[in-house]
């Protein structure tokens, strides 16, 4: 089926868990041009499918949608993305009328899953229903089946990747699943692929397990065209002579995001002891250097991708064993830095662990985190723990905690729900320590100093983003390059922007200078602002918790510092004023939204 | 020292996998796989032959490679003129095998001397040029099909895939058999493209340790030494 549109198929599948049925959709010509793919295009089909607030997120109802872009399954560097959009299991404001008020939730992943699925004929896949048995779904190009999958209950992601696609008979299907915590429904699980990349953030595991999916494999012979492909070649031909070869390509293969536990520990910017400090003196025995040293064996990189910022590798001793990536800046410091951890084996055991329960593993190490300083400050005891002496820096007690968390058990039910909800339970002024915004745990970068990172953490959609950009034009511009399906890491290579740009114009016949690629975005985190509006978020949702303007830092270059709270909320004003939206309310202004032609919407 | 190359770097395999795979006597085992090959080579006439070799610490699995094999091997028509393709993996003739744990292997023609896929070809030989259906042609060195001759029986992929790498698949449609790697005129597009520098054109005698091998050995292979390993998935 054509669209006539160049750079695209035309075609969502659609799949109904609860009938049984998928049929293919056609995309709106307009939608394609106006949401592009990837993170834009999944939240217009979110807004269309859900037309009215407070939709259950754990309801039929909500779609699960995966997202590849106009770069994907074509040969462009580093479009490799893939993004999951649904309705968030986890985020709520403050007040609203909707009982089940969410924000939207997005989470992006690399590997190779976004480009299989336009080799497979699609533009992307949207699951909704629920299926009567624990199921999994295969597409091999047109053919589209659902099959009983009771068999792979419970299953842990390493296991269940090699079974599956043994199971499946070729290597050429692309495969995503959930783990054990998915299953239970912990709001923060995640969808793993590959066994080691993750759509982590953001409940997309919970949504997949409530609609009892264990999985999705696809596998594809097409490729959608382009408008012009003398332009498209010459563009692709710049585009790899800017990164292939390069320093940059090659510090992000020498160490990937790692790089930054050391860098941004010595910048006094990273989470350490529950966000309480922005320095951890021991961070480079988990950093970089020492896991290029004692761990990787080998660099690994995502479909057509020359950074290769992926590794993995092998430990010994106590926690040995193969490790399928990291460790990488996220998931070295949140269960690193934030817990005190120092021992490289054992971070790396925690890491794989919650791979294989495929749980994300920031909210994680930030919910231990938390319970770590409530333990150590006796606003909870050992046996509220279930007897786990939870001190800072225990690679076991993390583990044990990891593993409650995953099934739900004992004091894992509670620490499922995560760490708003663990302080709301606790008291005795544990929310000035519970980090979060919305619901949604903060990421590894700290903020005592670093201003702009706190902006991105309090307006991005999802809840606390790190990846939503720390000033507007950087949140545009995001949103859009997670339309696109490129990864953003080549992205900081100056080289890169103009064939970029020229890329996309060549495979759309849509003209994007750095204006309209920025205006396409405005428009997408325009749209996931409504949806969040009309959810009843308002200003008091965009908060961050006392901690930040409270305790200053006692260690580290960054020693003393701390926000400033009308500092803080004058630059909140201002970003409101300039984004077109009321300062009071957050509702977007009239004038923006025509504008960006969301108006009649 | 032509033909008798011993310089391998110990596979594992065992004698009755050497005589299975290659076919050729037990005399020629010490030699290990490229030994057999070597030897195989010698009585083949000893051409100079180059291939694509892989250097599997390099290779990322990012398949590039692919793409670049099928942009140049899958050209596209615009105003009577062929431009590279847009690169759809799915018809290059190099493959990029992944497993997990994370090993790559990217599985292209070895360009065997002894062509076990020509020999097995059941098309009798064309009296002038001495062709079968497949054939090596003479100016590229490369493996190539007359598709006006070729009945489609897919034993030349089941030659390749018993007793070499597998990388000759058959038409699902038609049973004729395709990638079979081009070396691109002399200039072949995979070993241009590797961002990661894992590929090089070079004479086929370089291949040692893996020559000849199916992925899902070679895989196994790697990540023994890689990982301390033997359980893998993807291997069927």
């Amino acid at each position: 089926m054509m669209s006539g549109k160049p750079g695209y198929h035309g075609v969502i599948l659609n799949i109904d868990l609860s009938t049984g049925k998928s049929e293919k959709v056609a995309i709106p010509p307009e939608d394609l041009a106006r949401f592009v793919g990837g993170q834009g295009l999944g939240m217009k089909i979110l807004w269309d499918r859900l037309k009215k607030p407070g939709v259950n997120p754990l309801s039929p109802e909500n779609p699960l949608i995966f997202m590849p872009g106009p770069f994907s399954g074509l040969p462009v560097p580093s479009s490799s993305r893939t993004c999951v959009v649904t309705k968030s299991p986890i985020t709520s404001p403050v007040e609203s009328d909707y009982p089940h008020a969410s924000t939207v939730s997005y989470s992006n992943m690399g590997g190779f899953f976004g480009p299989e699925i336009r080799f497979a004929g699609y533009d992307g896949l949207v699951i909704t229903g629920k299926a009567s048995e624990l199921s999994y779904v295969v597409i091999d190009d047109d053919k589209v089946e659902i099959r009983e999958g009771k068999r792979f209950k419970g299953m842990r992601t390493d296991a269940f990747d090699k079974v599956f696609l043994d199971a499946l008979g070729d290597r050429r299907f692309k495969t995503v699943y959930i783990g054990p915590a998915g299953e239970k429904l912990v709001p923060y699980s995640s969808i793993l692929h590959t066994a080691g990349r993750a759509a982590g953030r953001g409940g997309m595991g919970c949504i997949m397990g409530s609609k009892n999916l264990k999985a999705i494999a696809v596998k594809g012979s097409g490729q959608p065209g382009v408008a012009d492909h003398k332009r498209f070649l010459a563009a692709l031909e710049k585009a790899r002579s800017a990164l292939f070869g390069s320093a940059y390509a090659k510090s992000w293969a020498e160490q990937g995001t790692a790089r930054a536990i050391v860098a941004n520990s010595n910048a006094g910017t990273e989470a350490v002891r529950n966000y309480r400090e922005g320095t951890f003196l021991e961070a480079d025995k988990i950093g970089g250097d020492a896991a290029r040293r004692d761990v990787w064996v080998k660099d690994i990189a995502c479909y057509c991708c020359p950074l290769a910022c992926k590794k993995s590798g092998t430990t010994k001793g106590k926690y040995g064993g193969i490790v399928h990536d990291g460790p990488e800046y996220e998931t070295g410091v949140m269960l690193g830095s934030n817990l005190l951890i120092s021992d490289m084996p054992g971070l790396l055991k925690a890491i794989t662990t919650l791979d294989d329960l495929g749980l994300d593993q920031i909210s994680t190490g930030n919910v231990i985190g938390f319970l770590m300083e409530a333990y150590e400050k006796g606003l909870i005891d050992r046996s509220f723990l279930d007897g786990i002496d939870l001190k800072w820096g225990s690679v076991d007690a993390t583990l044990a905690m990891i593993e409650k968390i995953a099934a739900k058990d004992g004091v894992g039910a509670l620490a499922a729900e995560g760490v708003r909800a663990l302080s709301w339970h606790i008291g005795k002024g544990s929310e000035k320590f519970a980090i979060q915004v919305k619901g949604l745990e903060l990421a590894a970068h700290n903020i005592q100093a670093n201003q702009p990172r706190g902006l991105s953490y309090v307006t991005a959609s999802r809840g606390a983003c790190h990846m939503s950009g720390d000033n507007i034009a950087m949140q545009n511009r995001r949103a859009m390059l997670d339309s696109t399906g490129m990864c953003f890491f080549p992205t900081f290579e100056p080289a890169l922007e103009e064939p970029m740009l020229s890329l996309l114009s060549a495979i759309t016949g849509h003209e994007y200078d750095k204006a309209e690629f920025e205006k396409t975005g405005e428009r997408i985190f325009n749209l996931e602002k409504l949806f969040n509006y009309r959810e009843g978020f308002r200003r008091a949702d965009d908060r961050l918790p006392d901690r930040f303007f409270e305790d200053a830092f006692t260690i580290g270059p960054k020693k003393g510092s701390v926000l400033d709270r009308e500092q803080f909320d004058a630059m909140l004003t201002q970003y409101y004023k300039d984004r077109g939206w009321d300062s009071e309310t957050t509702k977007p202004g009239k004038a923006k939204l025509q504008e960006l032609g969301l108006d009649s919407i | 020292m032509k033909g008798t190359d011993s310089s391998h770097e110990g596979t594992s395999f065992t004698r009755r996998d050497f005589i299975k795979s290659v076919g050729i006597g037990g005399g020629l085992v010490l030699f290990g796989q490229f030994g057999v090959n070597a030897a195989a080579w010698a009585l083949s006439g000893d051409p100079v032959l180059k291939m694509v070799l892989v250097d599997y610490t390099k290779c990322t699995g990012c398949r590039t490679c692919e793409t670049a094999c099928s942009a140049r091997n899958r050209p596209v028509s615009i105003n009577g003129r062929d431009l590279p393709g847009l690169g759809n993996p799915r018809f290059a003739n190099i493959r990029v095998h992944s497993f997990n744990p994370d090993v790559d292997v990217p599985n292209v023609c070895a360009m065997c001397a002894d062509t076990p896929c020509v020999n097995t070809c059941p098309v009798k030989p064309d009296p002038k040029t001495g062709r079968r259906a497949l054939y090596r042609d003479q100016a590229t060195h490369a493996i190539t099909n007359d598709p006006g001759r070729c009945l489609g029986c897919r034993s030349c992929a089941k030659a390749c895939a018993a007793q070499r790498r597998g990388v000759i698949t058959p038409n699902p449609t038609t049973g004729k058999p395709e990638r079979m790697c081009t070396l691109c005129g002399g200039d072949p597009q995979c070993v241009k493209r590797c961002p990661f520098g894992a590929l090089s054109y070079v004479e086929v005698r370089r291949d040692r340790k893996f020559y000849g091998l199916g992925p899902e050995k070679i895989a196994a292979e790697l990540a023994k030494g890689w990982y301390g390993t033997a359980e893998f998935g993807g291997m069927k």
